[in-house]
């Protein structure tokens, strides 16, 4: 535990059934009307948008302008063009619609308009930037997994220097996130497992890193509940509303919780996993998750034994003897693991993604060294240690 | 009142001095630990490196070929690791706190890519290997690093900038 700690969570969470018919209530009481919604192609064939601008339109608001061309992999020309975009239309106010890249997009954008100027290389890294000018922006996740819409981090690509960005503040948080059971109903089993175990990952890192406090383990272990109860139901029955808006929940108390307690070693492989192979952010945190564990397991046993609880549920902890509880942790994530793949093909080795070879290994364990991600990773994690992690979730 | 019994004009020298330290045992290394020269070697062209501590002299540094290269003072860097307080600065340069733990508590800022930052990050830690006693290392690294070069030798190096 962080023997000293901060945490920031000022976004106000709309969760439910017409939350977003709440939106354009929210926006008046920050004295703007003149909305950019930003979007995905994707998203707009499934008809989310629709369903926004139509919900804003209840409240008696219009969209001043959509912009939907956010690709998976945003990146600084994006964010830097879509800021362009905002001021040359007047617009006041952000809706972002989408999954990480586009709420990173989102925050990016953000981040240019509030400080000025138009380029978004000049303002990355962590808790340098004062506050600016507020532009009003609501998050809308349309996945249960990344948490962008409760997090101060923005992932946004440099494909100049072949490199993702990270920029932490606190000004990037959303006003505004909204949960609405409409935005993930469709979301097909398969994604839902992945997007579903990495928001898992995010609690389980948030819990167990350096950085952890007090408000964040709460944040955690209750993520760890919500994602761990819900998921299989959510993958086997996606309009299983209830179990919808449960791992929506989890998903954005995870997001709080890591927000402000960082991830660890299962983030800075699985981001280089996905910067030289394109493996998928869920995928690699599902396949990685196990094995990291069992690396971190020397210093962070105790704890593990303690997740024990959110995770299985309080007969399971009470009938394992301490000293095994850890080893349990570990067993039950492989087990869930194992019914999410059986329910929806989710990979759970590299092999399975057919994206990597092992020639990849050591660009992969380079790239993860220079993640900012495993300098909170409890244990040391060297290019040695990588590699051997790399190979035993090979096959 | 400074933080600890060390007021904070104390704290502000001890600072510049270990710095100072720091500095002239990173260049050092490059030269003489593999892992250091290593990332030296690795360290991209032109890009540089400051370290700034309120009220206490910094440095700023570039990699290459030849190892680390302290540039002059007012040199900018492409990344700039702040130090929010001297206090926070004496917390890491005393052996208090590791440079993953300062992070950890929110004791700097960064500006720039992290990335570039990671590989400084690595070499400090390794550095702090032979400049703090091992009881100290042991404390505060998540694993303390073994030594390549007799640690009397990194010290000549600081003390005689050799």
């Amino acid at each position: 535990m962080s023997s000293y700690y901060e945490f920031k969570l000022p976004a106000k969470i709309l969760s439910g059934d017409g939350a977003l018919e709440h939106i354009p209530h929210e926006l008046e009481g920050f004295g703007v009307q003149a909305p950019l919604l930003l979007s995905d192609q994707g998203l707009e064939r499934a008809g989310l948008v629709k369903i926004v601008l139509a919900a804003l339109r209840q409240g008696g608001m219009k969209a001043k302008e959509v912009f939907c061309r956010i690709p998976p992999d945003s990146s600084i020309q994006v964010v830097n063009d879509v800021a362009a975009l905002f001021r040359e239309k007047g617009c006041d106010s952000l809706i972002a619609l989408g999954g990480g890249s586009v709420i990173d997009t989102a925050k990016g954008v953000s981040m240019i308009l509030s400080q000025g100027g138009d380029d978004l290389l000049l303002h990355s890294g962590c808790e340098v930037l004062p506050q600016g000018d507020h532009v009003p922006f609501a998050a809308i996740p349309t996945t249960a997994g990344t948490g962008s819409e409760a997090t101060i981090v923005a992932v946004v690509a440099n494909p100049a220097e072949k490199v993702k960005l990270e920029f932490l503040s606190y000004h990037l948080l959303p006003d505004i996130a909204v949960l609405d059971p409409r935005m993930t109903e469709t979301l097909p089993p398969r994604i839902t497992a992945s997007t579903g175990f990495d928001a898992l990952v995010h609690a389980i890192e948030a819990a167990t890193c350096l950085q952890r406090n007090p408000v964040s383990d709460a944040f955690a272990e209750k993520a760890m509940e919500q994602i761990v109860q819900n998921l299989p139901l959510a993958v086997r029955s996606g309009r299983d509303k209830k179990a919808r808006m449960a791992l929506a929940n989890g998903s954005l108390l995870a997001g709080a919780a890591f927000s402000n307690s960082m991830v660890g070693l299962v983030h800075a492989i699985g981001h280089a996993l996905g910067g030289v192979c394109h493996v998928a952010h869920g995928d690699a945190m599902t396949i990685l998750l196990p094995a990291v564990m069992k690396h971190n397991l020397e210093q962070c046993a105790p704890r593990y034994g303690e997740l024990l609880l959110p995770l299985a549920g309080p007969e399971r902890y009470a009938s394992t003897p301490e000293e095994w509880r850890s080893a349990q942790t570990i067993s039950v994530l492989v087990e869930l693991r194992q019914q999410l793949s059986d329910l929806s093909g989710l990979p759970t080795t590299l092999k399975e993604t057919g994206k990597v070879t092992p020639d990849d290994f050591p660009a992969i364990a380079r790239t993860a060294l220079d993640d900012g991600a495993i300098i909170v990773n409890p244990a040391e994690a060297d290019y040695d240690d990588i590699i051997a992690i790399l190979e035993e979730v090979w096959e | 009142m400074a933080y600890g019994s060390f007021p904070m004009c104390m704290q502000c020298a001890t600072c510049s001095m270990v710095a100072s330290c720091l500095c002239r045992a990173l260049k050092f290394l490059s030269k003489r630990d593999s892992r250091i020269k290593a990332e030296a070697l690795r360290w991209p062209e032109g890009k540089s490196l400051r370290l700034e501590i309120p009220g206490a002299r910094g440095f700023t540094i570039t990699g290459g070929k030849t190892g680390f290269r302290k540039l002059p003072q007012d040199a900018p860097g492409d990344v700039t690791i702040r130090f929010k307080s001297p206090a926070d600065a004496f917390r890491v340069f005393t052996g208090q706190l590791s440079v993953a733990q300062a992070y950890a508590q929110h004791r700097f800022t960064l500006r720039g890519a992290m990335a570039l930052a990671m590989p400084f990050v690595r070499c400090v830690d390794i550095a702090e290997g032979y400049l703090f006693p091992a009881i100290l290392s042991r404390r505060i690294l998540k694993r303390p690093p073994k030594k390549e070069v007799c640690a009397a030798r990194v010290y000549a190096a600081v003390l005689f900038g050799r």
